[in-house]
């Protein structure tokens, strides 16, 4: 869901285009354009589950504020995706509580 | 330890305008931010600003924004950015993270241009995915040409509701409804009507209940609520939506402001006590925009240029003279801007009633976002007249008034007082130039000739979406609440750079929609 031609911003300028993972899935995005701006344009709504409750949480503020975002990056837990830019050949991954998957469950 | 004479936290509206300031009168100075891009929320708004010439009104946004960057990089501002503010500690010294390490920087003023956050209302579900804050949305489509979603039911009808509902509207999402707690829409009429006229609801007296669905937004449930914001049984409404979007206010980020000790007060969250100058209880600490209290960014780039200036005074880097001439000059700018039916006095009356001119107030512009076509007549910029001429359905005493000098043929009136109505003046000739519909940034001005011989007048219409209606399309003529009144033809549509991407559209419909055709639809 990207927008291609805008009536004021006219054609979106967009970076170079990069290869990323987003759970071991290889996707496409622009270079400049933050994390979560990629995964949103790809329909990716979930970013993380609660620790506790194991509830879903996705982009809410996206100004780096609420830290709802935040994903496994490249291995590091707690990266706010929204404020972190998308770089080639990164390794996002769904976070869970404040690990991977498989050490939560 | 780097030292500077300003450090500005924030490179917003605010701390640019302080930067600038400062640096001219020959400051070493730093700013910091912590995001990766410069000029706060200023780049995510693609609208035309209101105010006076010197508040950059008619200029959209994002490009005053580009201007101040331009400005402060000519004047060799230090801007850091991915740098986060973390501390404030011996007055006037700062801890920063940049690159994972903290660093220190000292200076003799600190300008504390935080800016602010948005306000939140818990409801069930509101933590799931596809609920989003209202400048989420802008920065996704703004920033990033991402769509938040496909259809959103915006929560809050103020002007940033609204404004960014336009938005959400001209990036090719569909919104819903546009729901307030409150009975009136909280936002300027002309807002309101741009979205209205394109057929989007307004539920006033409506809260949300419920976000549906379970791993993200599939719905939305609201209910109307009686006068104390109870919800009423029975009302309650159901919309296919995949996102909810909240405008519900703003906070002062003022966190920085309270670890340096400043003296706080409360109005509408915390904020620092400051003088005239923008400077907090400690000597050489100030702070500007937002964080200051909640304002727009016009105003926050005037009170960003006093603060600067007042930093420079304290240091000797002008003389008290010329502090006092340009500090009379922008408080006359921010005074103007303070002026108005909008105004800090004003916000939340509940029994105004009239214009300033004594012109009743249209109780369906305020609870539906349209004014009735027997309301628009009474007002100074809706007059009947041969030939082309401007009908300007401006209604509210707001601070803005690009309109008078747009026109060049002298059709167009507000006078000195900014906020007065604009008035069409009788013996004037409109030449159908189409400047005072570009230039008005609430997009309220039309040109309508109802000369006609064969039944059809014609209206010209500013127009924002894509793509652009071809001459000769037949369409459908919408009023201002969005309902199809007519069968319209396209016979013109103009673009060019002086209407910065407002295409100015002129459509034929029978006479008789001369006064309440409004927009135009395929």
């Amino acid at each position: 869901m990207r927008i291609k031609e805008h009536p004021i911003l006219g054609t979106i300028k967009k970076g170079k285009k990069v290869k990323y993972y987003y759970n071991g899935t290889e996707m496409e995005g622009y270079k400049g354009e933050s994390i979560a701006a990629a995964l949103h344009a790809e329909g990716v709504m979930v970013h993380r589950y609660t620790s506790k409750l194991h509830k879903p949480r996705g982009v809410f503020c996206a100004i780096g504020r609420c830290t709802d975002c935040v994903m496994i990056v490249d291995g590091k837990p707690n990266i706010r995706t929204c404020m972190t830019l998308l770089k080639e050949g990164m390794y996002i991954e769904t976070q869970y509580g404040i690990s991977g998957k498989e050490v939560w469950q | 330890m780097i030292r500077y004479d300003v450090i500005v936290i924030g490179a917003g509206p605010a701390g640019l305008s302080a930067s600038i300031e400062a640096a001219e009168a020959g400051m070493k100075v730093a700013v910091f931010d912590e995001n990766t891009r410069p000029g706060g929320q200023l780049f995510k708004q693609i609208h035309k600003f209101f105010g006076a010439k010197e508040h950059k009104a008619k200029i959209r946004g994002f490009r005053i924004g580009e201007e101040l960057l331009a400005e402060a990089e000519k004047l060799q501002v230090d801007v850091h950015l991915n740098a986060a503010v973390i501390g404030i500690h011996d007055f006037n010294s700062i801890a920063v993270v940049e690159n994972e390490q903290v660093s220190f920087y000292k200076a003799g003023n600190l300008i504390i241009a935080t800016g602010a956050s948005e306000n939140m209302v818990p409801f069930d579900g509101w933590t799931l995915p596809g609920v989003i804050g209202a400048g989420a949305a802008q920065t996704m489509m703004n920033l990033h040409g991402v769509l938040p979603g496909k259809k959103v039911l915006m929560v809050g009808s103020g002007n940033v509701g609204l404004v960014v509902g336009y938005q959400l509207l001209q990036a090719g999402v569909e919104i819903a409804a546009i729901i307030d707690a409150a009975p009136k829409i909280g936002g300027y009429g002309v807002h309101a009507s741009k979205v209205a006229r394109t057929g989007v609801p307004f539920l006033l007296s409506h809260t949300i209940l419920k976000a549906e669905g379970e791993e993200f937004v599939t719905g939305a449930a609201v209910v109307e609520v009686d006068s104390k914001f109870q919800p009423i049984k029975g009302t309650e409404k159901h919309f296919d939506v995949d996102t909810i979007c909240m405008a519900v206010g703003l906070s002062p980020m003022s966190q920085l402001l309270r670890i340096a000790g400043c003296e706080m007060k409360e109005m509408g969250g915390l904020v620092p006590a400051c003088n005239e100058y923008g400077e907090t209880s400690i000597s050489g600490i100030f702070a500007a925009g937002d964080v200051a209290g909640i304002e727009e960014a016009s105003s926050a780039m005037v009170g960003g240029r006093i603060a600067g200036a007042a930093s420079a005074l304290r240091d000797g880097f002008i003389m008290q003279g010329d502090f006092e001439e340009k500090y009379k000059a922008l408080k006359e700018s921010l005074n103007q801007l303070r002026q108005g039916m909008f105004c800090k006095e004003n916000r939340g009356k509940t029994d105004m009633t009239a214009t300033e001119e004594g012109i009743p107030l249209s109780n369906s512009l305020l609870e539906k976002g349209y004014l009735l076509e027997k309301e628009i007549i009474k007002f100074p910029g809706v007059k009947k007249k041969a030939g082309v001429h401007p009908i300007i359905e401006c209604t509210q005493n707001i601070p803005c008034n690009p309109c008078q000098t747009a026109c060049k043929f002298n059709c167009i009136s507000i006078g000195e007082n900014i906020t007065a109505l604009p008035v069409v003046i009788e013996d004037s000739k409109c030449t159908n130039c189409g400047m005072c519909v570009a230039s008005c940034s609430g997009q309220a001005i039309f040109l309508l000739n109802e000369d006609s011989e064969d039944g059809f007048v014609s209206i010209t219409l500013p127009y924002e979406f894509l793509p652009y209606p071809k001459k000769g399309v037949k369409g459908i003529a919408l009023d201002r609440s969005g309902n199809r009144v007519c069968e319209a033809e396209i016979i013109g549509l103009r673009t060019a750079e002086a209407f910065d991407h407002t295409a100015l559209l002129t459509m034929k419909v029978p006479s008789e929609f001369a006064m309440s055709a409004r927009f135009f639809t395929l």
